[in-house]
């Protein structure tokens, strides 16, 4: 579904990702995880057809985003940080917008925009101006509206951090209906707990990334050891996915501080 | 100049929404309404009063024309600032992330959004058109269509140039306060040709109308495709703007912008086009002037003086000084015509062959070529080698400022541009030091 090779991303004398090669397959789900400023969300645009790539290619369903970026774009449903909605226009109204961009036919629209209005418990402000929502209904609204198109990827940059855990749950249920449905998903989070969550379902990996670059890319046992982190007998728990990333990027930073001093 | 493709349906998407959430603001279209239906009536009760009163006909009918440009310039300014909202208003509150992020192409997200600004701005300034028309001309026993279809025309093209200079700005400002003082730039330059156009209406040529409404076309079709070329996802999305430090990172970008360029054999080579346009104003300069003296479409009283004025420049004072005059002259025109070029597109350098080119054919065509050519010899073997490579460089300056391209560098290339030329200098000036010398000791 994804395949991302080589990937790198210039702004101009900044390098804000580097290298980052990573394979996301039907149905399976790949969650960034990283400090600001780790490339998560260069890395995400660059996935989603929107920047072009500087070195590396990107393919999303067989499509090279460097030759057709309007291909990929339309089986991507991209949800930035930022809800970026319309303040003067209904719930309703946004994503119908939206829906017909995405080419979907009207009755089609209705039907999709009611259902998802009424499983994210949005009907009775459907036709409210999206100015008056709280952060959380904006965030349930940029994701519908990712996912309206139903794509065959989708790239969430923390897609429930203003969400109630009640709220949270169902958005992650819904995330998980459409990858069983065979979607591939990329998440970027900060919530090692959603992390190990979205990781631990047997099609999922991490990637752990630290100033542009990743540093592991695999399923929670493989960073595990590579981590480096004991698993002593006396421990009865198992280092969580907080202990190995911290390892991890601690050891990078570490390497990086003996090598410029 | 190639324009995109796109998909109408598309762009007209994008257009309605933006148009409905312009007139979603209720205050606001109040205000535009007020505007656009009481400065015409006002207007019109100002001048019905004066025919009234007996102000002479000439003066109401003059005066008339003149309002008519006032009460369609006030709407045609709502662009501006309908067109910095849509652009980087949007930006700012990420939506217009968002849409980049859909399979729309920029062509498209364009298209529509000047498409809604210039409805919008257009639909007020024909409809206080229309309003002052009817208030101003019926029963007034005069109506010059003529005239006002030329002002519509120009409407037009200004809001044009309007909204895609706030498409250049918005590629470069990340706020709505930077792109509210970064507009000085449209305002100011907007603020000429209005002048202009006004001191046009005041004059009643309607031919020279028509010739402006012809500039404002082109002016608008270079700025749209400007805006065009530079409005890109990487340049929303990727582009550094305002960042820490300016001054030192325009000190670097100054030095990078001069910093290996090419020798001055090589770099007349690569820059042959604009040199061989340069080259042509020349001959196109002579023929244009013998044509406009046999036919006299420009009078010997406009020619004269600045023959007079560029025959008298080198002064009667000893043959040093007399060079040091011309050469001054001379030297004058190169270091202010790269400085035009960039507001002009180039024109300037066209233009400083041209006009030399237009006063040896108007020459010859009062005495003969012998006559004409023979004045500018033998200092015109140094000095129209110089002028041309010195007009095609101000040419390439100018074709630099209207370039754009979606990666960015405009500002390289721009840079680029004038280091050559400053570099040229070098050459240049001594030519003209010879050529200075020559013309007193020789010519």
């Amino acid at each position: 579904m994804l395949e991302v090779y080589g990937l790198g991303k210039r702004y101009g004398d900044v390098l804000a990702l580097r290298d980052l090669t990573v394979r996301v397959g039907e149905g399976a789900c790949l969650v960034l995880l990283g400090r600001n400023g780790a490339g998560k969300t260069t890395a995400l645009r660059c996935m989603a057809g929107v920047l072009a790539p500087s070195n590396g290619t990107v393919r999303v369903d067989g499509i090279d985003a460097a030759t057709d970026p309007t291909g990929v774009r339309a089986r991507v449903g991209l949800m930035p940080e930022l809800p970026g909605l319309y303040e003067r226009m209904s719930a309703r109204a946004y994503l119908d917008y939206f829906g017909a961009i995405y080419e979907l036919e009207p009755a089609l629209r209705k039907k999709r925009i009611d259902g998802l209005l009424e499983l994210f418990e949005l009907v009775d402000a459907g036709d409210r101006w999206l100015g008056t929502f709280s952060k959380g209904m904006r965030q349930k609204v940029a994701l519908i509206r990712a996912t309206l198109h139903r794509p065959r990827l989708v790239l969430a940059d923390e897609p429930t951090s203003a969400l109630d855990p009640d709220s949270a749950r169902r958005a992650w249920a819904y995330l998980k209906g459409l990858q069983d449905e065979g979607s591939a998903l990329v998440i970027c989070t900060h919530s090692m707990e959603e992390a190990e969550s979205l990781a631990g379902q047997g099609t999922g990996q991490i990637g752990i990334m630290s100033t542009g670059r990743a540093l592991a890319v695999g399923d929670v046992a493989e960073l595990r050891r590579k981590s480096g982190l004991p698993t002593r007998k006396e421990v009865r728990d198992l280092p969580t996915l907080q202990d190995i990333y911290l390892a991890i990027v601690g050891n990078h930073h570490e390497l990086a501080e003996s090598r410029s001093a | 100049m190639s324009w995109p493709s796109l998909d109408r349906r598309k762009a007209a998407l994008v257009a309605k929404r933006d148009l409905r959430d312009a007139v979603s603001e209720l205050r606001l279209i109040i205000a535009m309404v007020a505007l656009t239906v009481a400065i015409p009536i006002g207007s019109a009760i100002g001048i019905r009063g004066l025919a009234y009163f007996g102000g002479g006909t000439a003066v109401v009918n003059r005066l008339s024309l003149v309002g008519a440009f006032f009460v369609v310039f006030i709407p045609a300014s709502f662009s501006l600032v309908l067109a910095l909202e849509s652009f980087v208003g949007e930006r700012e509150r990420t939506t217009l992330e968002v849409l980049v992020s859909t399979p729309l192409r920029e062509s498209e997200i364009y298209a529509g959004k000047v498409a809604a600004v210039l409805a919008i701005a257009l639909t007020l300034c024909y409809g206080g058109l229309l309003v002052y028309c009817l208030a101003v001309f019926t029963g007034l026993g005069y109506f010059p269509l003529d005239v006002l279809i030329a002002l519509a025309v120009s409407t037009i093209c200004q809001v044009a140039a309007m909204v895609a200079g706030a498409v250049i700005i918005s590629l470069n400002a990340r706020t709505m306060r930077a792109a509210n003082v970064m507009a000085s730039f449209i305002i100011l330059p907007m603020s000429v040709v209005l002048q202009v156009e006004a001191a046009l209406i005041l004059l009643g040529r309607t031919e020279f109308l028509w010739a402006f409404a012809g500039f404002m076309i082109v002016l608008a079709a270079v700025l749209l495709r400007m805006g065009l070329a530079g409005f890109s996802r990487e340049a929303l999305l990727a582009r550094e703007v305002g960042l820490s430090h300016p001054l030192k990172r325009a000190w670097g970008a100054i030095r990078s912008g001069f910093a290996h360029r090419p020798g001055l054999l090589r770099l007349v080579w690569l820059r042959r086009i604009p040199l061989t346009i340069a080259a042509a104003g020349l001959p196109i300069g002579a023929v244009a002037g013998y044509l406009a003296a046999v036919t006299n479409a420009v009078p010997s009283s406009a020619v004269k003086p600045t023959l007079s004025a560029l025959l008298n420049a080198a002064g009667s004072g000893s043959s040093s000084d007399q060079a040091i005059a011309i050469f001054g002259h001379n030297a004058l025109a190169f270091l202010i015509v790269p400085l035009i070029a960039v507001l002009t597109a180039g024109l300037s350098g066209f233009l400083l062959t041209f006009f030399p080119g237009f006063l040896i054919g108007y020459v010859a065509a009062g005495s003969s070529w012998a006559i004409a050519l023979g004045g500018v010899v033998p200092n015109g073997l140094v000095e129209i080698p110089a002028t041309i490579i010195a007009g095609g460089l101000a040419i390439q300056i100018g074709a630099s400022a209207i370039h754009m391209e979606a990666a960015g560098g405009w500002t390289a290339r721009v840079l680029g541009a004038a280091a050559d030329y400053v570099r040229a200098l070098r050459w240049l000036i001594p030519a003209l030091a010879v050529a200075a010398i020559l013309e007193v000791k020789l010519g």
